[in-house]
């Protein structure tokens, strides 16, 4: 199990280190902190707001994510010649091609926590300062503090990382990326904390919104072992145009972050519609590398 | 009676046809290739570029599946885990991962030989020391030259303490003194009893660590035997064998 345990590792690490990976986290956290400002001076209903722009965020981040971290830690390894080393060694093709796939979504998973943790600071910001914006009708007061704390959990992570960069030689990518991540995470526990709980029924609905992201993860690295990057990134293109007319079983996430139970039977629909696929995706994967020259 | 030693790796009647979309056969790499390596000698595959020497490696690693004939590592087929568990390889271009540093890079293939951790800690330590890279340790790869980066696909190679030892050209772009290194490093391992396959273009190399080398030309063996055995110059033998082959890249080299 050791081996594939160290590929899963050095691939988390090769996706978290790459720039495209640290550019569409932040790009996520963005789309999260400014869409519902412009939305709410125009439409009102800023928790709406502030949850459809981070599942937004989550869903078309998540899968260009997905799609390019599973493509290149894929390819890569095939075009470099890295996986010829580590097949030389005592590991399966199989289990090297779980183990990469694996990988990738272990980056995933802090990505989407990163993403969770801004999306419940700011619907709790937004909750908080809708609140207090009906009382005093001065939205730009309640909403400047918010932004603020959003751009700052932005910017800090890369002013950090660059003086860990310039001080003691840390890896700026890798480091910006996981202080990105952590920060996150750290103003979504206390934004949890602050609002007694209410806001973590956000993190259900991400949940949901993260299966079609896997679907595509495992269709790309599938593919990838397959096909060179272009083609992989289009046919990846043709999964998710096939799993769009499903895309309302992934969008019950709305139903999550209203108010009463939470509603499980939903959350199970999405992850069964979404297992067959992944394993379908990775079960090609493993036959195009056993099959590989 | 003296008792034949062990053999390692055994190619029976090998062939490797490449083919292209339509499976029509576009290359003959290796053509019905016979050998055998024993336990603790040093082998080496000698030839010009596009000889073979090097899908011949592949095929021995289970990299590629011969088009006929058979290949045994260990005894057992080449794509056997428990078969690679007991071999270290270095590619003919050092493939690393550009993101790790070099100890990273070494515990990263201490992991895939499933050394515990500790072991694995000590284990990298004791390699970038002997490579001459402690000073560098924790620098990305990515930075390297092609020499540091040929010393730390070394240092890959021997993390997992491997019975084998596959080397496809091991000196390929090092300068004089790091090749000389690198051969007397080689020739320290086979004093240790490990076996030692090893593919070269350059005959220096081959007269300097091989016990017994073989010969290829255009996919076929051309000659087999012990260096002592092939003349008083390897050089003269192999201009001999296959200096009158016009496409022979490195004919010209030699002559000149």
């Amino acid at each position: 199990m050791k081996p594939y345990v160290s590929i899963t590792l050095a691939t988390a690490l090769e996706v978290a280190s790459s720039p495209l990976s640290l550019l569409v986290m932040l790009a996520a956290m963005a789309l999260e902190v400014f869409a519902p400002v412009f939305h709410y001076h125009q439409f009102g209903d800023p928790t709406r707001m502030a949850r459809d722009a981070a599942l937004s965020a989550l869903f078309t981040c998540g899968a260009v994510f997905a799609v390019f971290g599973a493509i290149r830690a894929v390819r890569r390894e095939i075009e470099t010649g890295t996986q010829e080393m580590a097949l030389a060694h005592a590991v399966a093709r199989g289990g090297f091609f779980l183990a990469k796939a694996a990988g990738v979504a272990v980056a995933f998973a802090v990505f989407a926590a990163a993403v969770s943790g801004t999306a419940v600071t700011m619907f709790t910001g937004a909750a908080i300062g809708g609140a207090i914006a009906e009382q005093t009708a001065q939205l730009a007061r309640v909403y400047g503090p918010c932004v603020a704390a959003g751009v700052a959990a932005i910017v800090l992570p890369l002013v950090l990382a660059a003086a860990l960069n310039r001080f003691f030689r840390f890896r700026f990518v890798l480091t910006a990326f996981f202080i990105a991540a952590g920060v996150s995470v750290a103003g979504g526990a206390v934004s949890a904390a602050l609002s007694g709980g209410d806001c973590l029924r956000l993190v259900p609905a991400v949940v949901l919104v993260a299966c079609p992201a896997l679907v595509l993860l495992s269709a790309a690295a599938a593919f990838a072992v397959r096909f060179r990057a272009n083609a992989a990134a289009a046919l990846c293109g043709v999964v998710l145009a096939a799993m769009l007319p499903a895309m309302d079983v992934y969008y019950r996430a709305e139903s999550l972050s209203r108010g009463g139970s939470i509603p499980l039977g939903d959350v199970a629909l999405a992850f069964a519609a979404a297992l067959p696929a992944v394993a379908g995706f990775l079960i090609f994967g493993i036959h195009f590398s056993l099959n590989r020259e | 009676m003296t008792m034949e030693p062990e053999i390692v790796v055994s190619l029976n009647g090998v062939s490797k046809t490449f083919r292209d979309f339509w499976l029509r056969p576009t290359v003959v790499a290796v053509d019905a290739l016979s050998l055998g390596v024993r336990r603790g000698e040093v082998f080496g595959l000698l030839g010009p570029n596009g000889s073979g020497k090097s899908t011949t490696i592949k095929m021995i690693l289970g990299l590629l599946s011969p088009s006929a004939g058979e290949v045994r590592l260990f005894g057992l087929g080449p794509r056997s885990v428990a078969a690679r568990r007991r071999l270290g390889y270095l590619p003919e271009l050092s493939y690393l991962h550009p993101f790790l540093t070099a100890a990273e890079t070494l515990r990263y293939y201490a992991g895939l030989c499933s050394l515990p951790r500790r072991e694995a800690s000590r284990r990298t330590r004791e390699l970038l020391a002997m490579v001459g890279l402690e000073e560098v340790a924790n620098r990305p790869v990515g930075g390297f030259s092609k020499g540091m980066a040929r010393r730390v696909a070394l240092a890959s190679a021997l993390v997992g303490r491997p019975e084998l030892l596959v080397l496809d050209e091991p000196t390929s772009g090092l300068d004089p003194i790091s090749t000389k290194e690198v051969k007397t490093l080689v020739k320290a391992l086979a004093r240790g009893g490990m076996t030692v396959l090893t593919t070269s273009h350059m005959l220096a190399d081959a007269e300097d660590i091989c016990d017994r080398v073989m010969i290829l030309n255009h996919g076929k063996s051309v000659a087999e035997g012990r260096v002592a055995e092939l003349g008083t110059s390897l050089e003269e033998f192999f201009l001999a064998k296959v200096g009158d082959v016009q496409d022979f890249a490195l004919a010209p080299f030699l002559k000149g």
